[in-house]
C-alpha cells in the first residue's frame, strides 16, 4: 500500500470516531438545549393554563387542543410542583409514533384542585438528529473525497522526487555509473536520502571497479613468477643425471604451472569481458566462424572419433567483437568435445537467430544453474578449468544474448539465441 | 650473435641468460628503462628482448627509440600483460614478435632464431643437420636430398626439434608451441605422440637417423652428436 495512502488511512482513523464524537457532543447539547425550550413553553402554557382556572365561576373540563393531549381536569388529589415525562403516542392521522414531552401539574382555585396536562410534540429533536445525521455523514462522506484527491495530489507531486530516485535505483548499472545518479530536489527529506545513494553508489561502484582491477592487477602480476618458474624448470631438466622417478615429478610441477598459468589467463579474460575492454564490435559471419573453429579442434576430433553433424543454414551475421566471437564459440565447442564419449556424436546447426551446440555424454554431475557458475566442474573433467561456460556466460551476458542448455535423450544441448 | 635483454625480474634474466648462452648467442641485460634505453644508444644487437612494463619506463619507448635510431635489431616483446592492444601497439612501433609470459625457454629460442633466420640477408636460408636440411621459406624438408612430405604439425615438430636440438623439451613445451593456447584444452600428449610417431615413420623411410630421444617422465631430446 502506498504510504499517502496508508497516512491517509490513518487520518481517516482518527477523523471519522472524533467526528462521531463531536457529532454526539453537539447533538446533546442541542438536544438539551431544545428540551430547556420546550420546558419553558410548558411552564407558559401551563401558566396560561392556570390563568384560565382562576377565570372558572365552577368546576369543568378543558381541552386546550384539538387531539386532546393537553387539558385541564377537576381532581381530588394534589401534589405541589411540576412533573415533566416523555411519551409517545400514536399519531392516527400520520400513522406513526410521535415523542412528547409532558408536563403535569396541580393548580388550587376557589377551593377546587385541577389537574392540568400539558403536551408538545418534541418532533423538532426528531429532526435535528436526522440533521444531523446527515450533515455529518456528508462531512465524512466528503473528508473522504477530499483524502482521495489530496492522497493522488500528493503522490502526484509531493511524491514525485521519490519515485523519481525509486526508478534511478531500479535502473541503476554499476557498469554505467555516472557520479550524480540521483539529483537534488526541493524537499529536504528526499535531498537528503538522494545525497546518501550518491554517496552509496559511489562507495559500491569505487569498490567495484578496485575490485575490478585487483584481480586483473594480480594475475598480471602472476604471469611474471610463472614464467620464472617455467624458466627454472627448463633450465632444470636439462641436467644429464635426473632420474626417471624425479623427472615424472618435474613434470607434475610442470604441469600444474601450465594449469596455473592457464587459470590466470582465463581470470584475466573474464575480468576484462567484465571490465567491457573489448570495445570494437564488428560484423561476423558464425557460420564461418564455426567452420574454422571445427576444423582447428580436427585432430582431437579424430582421434576420439567423433562425428560431428554441421547444419549451417545461413550465416549467422552477429555484431560483436570479433575475438569474443571466437572465444565463445570456441569454448562451447571445446565444452562438447570434452564431455563427450569415443565415438560420440557433435550436432552443431544454425537455424534463424540460433546457434545450437548438442553433443553426446554423460548426464551432469552438478546442478544444472550451477554450470555457468566459476569453477563448477565434472569430476571427470581433471584437465578442465571449471571457468570456460563462465567465459560463455559473461560474453552472452555483455551482449544480451540469451544461452540455455538442455538435456533431452541422452545429448546435452546448448542453444545460443542472438 | 648478440642479444640484449631488458627485463626487471633478476630470476627470469638469469635464466633466459643461462638457456641463451647455451645455444651459442652473446646476452647483455638490463633491469630497467634507463639502463636499456643506454645500451641500445651505446650498443649495436642483433636481437633485443625487451618487457613493457619496465621500472622507470616503457618497453614501448624502448621500441620508438630503437625505430628513432633505425636499428637494425630484431624485437621481440616479452610481457606479462597478455593484452591485444599492447600486442598491436607493440608490433605496429616495429617489433617483430610478441611472447605472452610465462612462456618456455625453448619458445623463446625458437623466436629469435627464426626471427634471426627472417632478417639474415646471406642467402643462406637453410637450417643443415647432418642429413636433413630445411628450407624454411617454402616449409620443406630434404633427406639426402630427397624431399620429406610433412604435414603441418610434423614439420613444425621437427624444425621445433631443431631448433632446440640437444635439448630436453618437456611434452608440454611441444603441446604449447604446436597448438598455443589450445593446448591446454585437449590431451595434448597422445598427439604430440601421433604426430611424432608418423614424423619418425617419415624420416626413417628415407633413410634418416632417428636423433628423437625420448626422456621417460618428461619429453624429448632431439639429439645431434657435435
Amino acid at each position: 500500500m502506498k504510504l499517502t495512502s496508508k497516512t491517509l488511512i490513518y487520518y481517516l482513523l482518527v477523523s471519522i470516531p472524533l467526528l462521531l464524537l463531536a457529532g454526539l457532543y453537539s447533538y446533546f447539547l442541542i438536544q438539551g438545549e431544545l428540551r430547556e425550550g420546550i420546558e419553558d413553553t410548558l411552564a407558559k402554557e401551563s401558566f396560561n393554563a392556570e390563568q384560565v382556572i382562576v377565570s372558572f365561576k365552577e368546576p369543568k373540563n378543558v381541552y386546550l387542543d384539538y387531539d386532546s393531549l393537553s387539558y385541564i381536569k377537576p381532581t381530588a388529589k394534589h401534589k405541589a410542583g411540576y412533573l415533566f415525562t416523555d411519551t409517545t403516542i400514536y399519531n392516527t392521522y400520520e400513522k406513526e409514533f410521535e415523542s412528547y414531552r409532558v408536563l403535569n401539574t396541580y393548580y388550587t382555585a376557589h377551593d377546587q384542585t385541577y389537574f392540568i396536562r400539558i403536551s408538545k410534540t418534541t418532533l423538532e429533536e426528531d429532526e435535528l438528529m436526522e440533521g444531523l445525521f446527515s450533515s455529518f455523514g456528508l462531512i465524512i462522506g466528503f473528508l473522504i473525497v477530499v483524502f482521495f484527491i489530496l492522497n493522488w495530489l500528493l503522490s502526484k507531486t509531493l511524491w514525485k522526487p521519490f519515485y523519481k530516485t525509486l526508478n534511478a535505483l531500479n535502473q541503476y548499472d554499476i557498469k554505467q555509473h555516472n557520479h550524480r545518479q540521483f539529483d537534488k530536489t526541493s524537499t529536504t527529506e528526499f535531498n537528503r536520502l538522494n545525497h546518501a545513494l550518491n554517496e552509496m553508489t559511489n562507495k559500491i561502484h569505487s569498490d567495484f571497479v578496485r575490485q575490478k582491477e585487483f584481480t586483473e592487477n594480480a594475475s598480471h602480476e602472476m604471469q611474471t613468477p610463472l614464467a620464472v618458474v617455467k624458466a627454472n624448470l627448463s633450465l632444470l631438466i636439462q641436467s644429464p643425471n635426473i632420474k626417471e622417478e624425479e623427472m615424472n615429478r618435474l613434470q607434475a610441477i610442470e604441469n600444474t604451472i601450465k594449469k596455473l598459468a592457464a587459470l590466470n589467463k582465463a581470470l584475466i579474460l573474464l575480468a576484462k569481458i567484465e571490465n567491457n575492454q573489448f570495445t570494437e564490435n564488428t560484423n561476423v559471419n558464425l557460420k564461418e566462424k564455426l567452420e574454422t573453429t571445427v576444423s582447428n579442434f580436427n585432430e582431437v576430433i579424430l582421434i576420439k572419433n567423433i562425428e560431428v553433424e554441421l547444419e549451417l543454414n545461413n550465416n549467422l551475421p552477429v555484431i560483436i567483437n570479433p575475438a569474443l566471437a571466437d572465444i565463445l564459440i570456441t569454448n562451447l565447442l571445446q565444452n562438447a568435445i570434452r564431455h563427450n564419449y569415443k565415438d560420440g556424436l557433435i550436432k552443431i546447426s544454425i537455424t534463424g537467430n540460433s546457434l545450437i551446440i548438442s553433443n553426446t555424454g554423460r548426464p551432469l554431475c552438478i546442478a544444472e544453474d550451477e554450470l555457468f557458475t566459476r569453477f563448477k566442474k565434472d569430476d571427470a573433467s581433471k584437465d578442465s578449468l571449471g571457468l570456460g561456460l563462465s567465459i560463455v556466460k559473461s560474453i552472452t551476458t555483455l551482449y544480451n544474448i540469451k544461452i540455455d542448455y538442455t538435456h533431452l535423450s541422452g545429448m546435452h544441448t546448448f542453444t545460443v539465441n542472438f | 650473435m648478440k642479444i640484449l635483454l631488458i627485463e626487471d625480474e633478476p630470476e627470469l634474466r638469469r635464466s633466459i641468460k643461462q638457456y641463451l648462452h647455451g645455444e651459442g648467442y652473446v646476452v647483455e641485460s638490463a633491469a630497467d628503462f634507463i639502463k636499456g634505453s643506454e645500451k641500445i644508444n651505446d650498443y649495436q644487437y642483433d636481437c633485443i628482448l625487451v618487457d613493457i612494463t619496465l621500472p622507470s619506463g616503457s618497453g614501448l619507448d624502448i621500441i620508438k627509440q630503437l625505430k628513432e635510431n633505425n636499428s637494425k635489431a630484431g624485437i621481440i616483446i616479452i610481457s606479462a600483460k597478455n593484452s591485444a592492444d599492447d600486442k598491436i601497439i607493440g608490433l605496429d612501433l616495429g617489433a617483430d614478435d610478441y611472447l605472452a609470459k610465462p612462456f618456455n625457454l625453448a619458445e623463446l629460442n625458437s623466436r629469435i632464431k627464426a626471427l634471426i633466420r627472417r632478417r639474415s640477408f646471406d642467402g643462406n636460408k637453410s637450417i643443415i643437420v647432418n642429413e636433413i636440411v630445411i628450407i624454411p621459406e617454402e616449409r620443406s624438408v630434404k633427406i639426402n636430398e630427397s624431399t620429406v612430405n610433412l604435414t603441418a604439425k610434423e614439420y613444425d615438430l621437427l624444425l621445433f626439434f631443431i631448433t632446440n636440438k640437444n635439448r630436453v623439451i618437456s611434452k608440454n613445451t611441444i603441446a604449447e608451441h604446436l597448438w598455443g593456447d589450445d593446448s591446454d584444452q585437449m590431451d595434448s600428449h597422445d598427439f604430440i605422440y601421433v604426430h611424432l610417431r608418423n614424423l619418425r615413420k617419415k624420416l626413417a623411410e628415407k633413410g634418416c637417423k632417428d636423433y628423437v630421444q625420448t626422456i621417460y617422465g618428461i619429453g624429448y631430446n632431439f639429439k645431434v652428436n657435435g
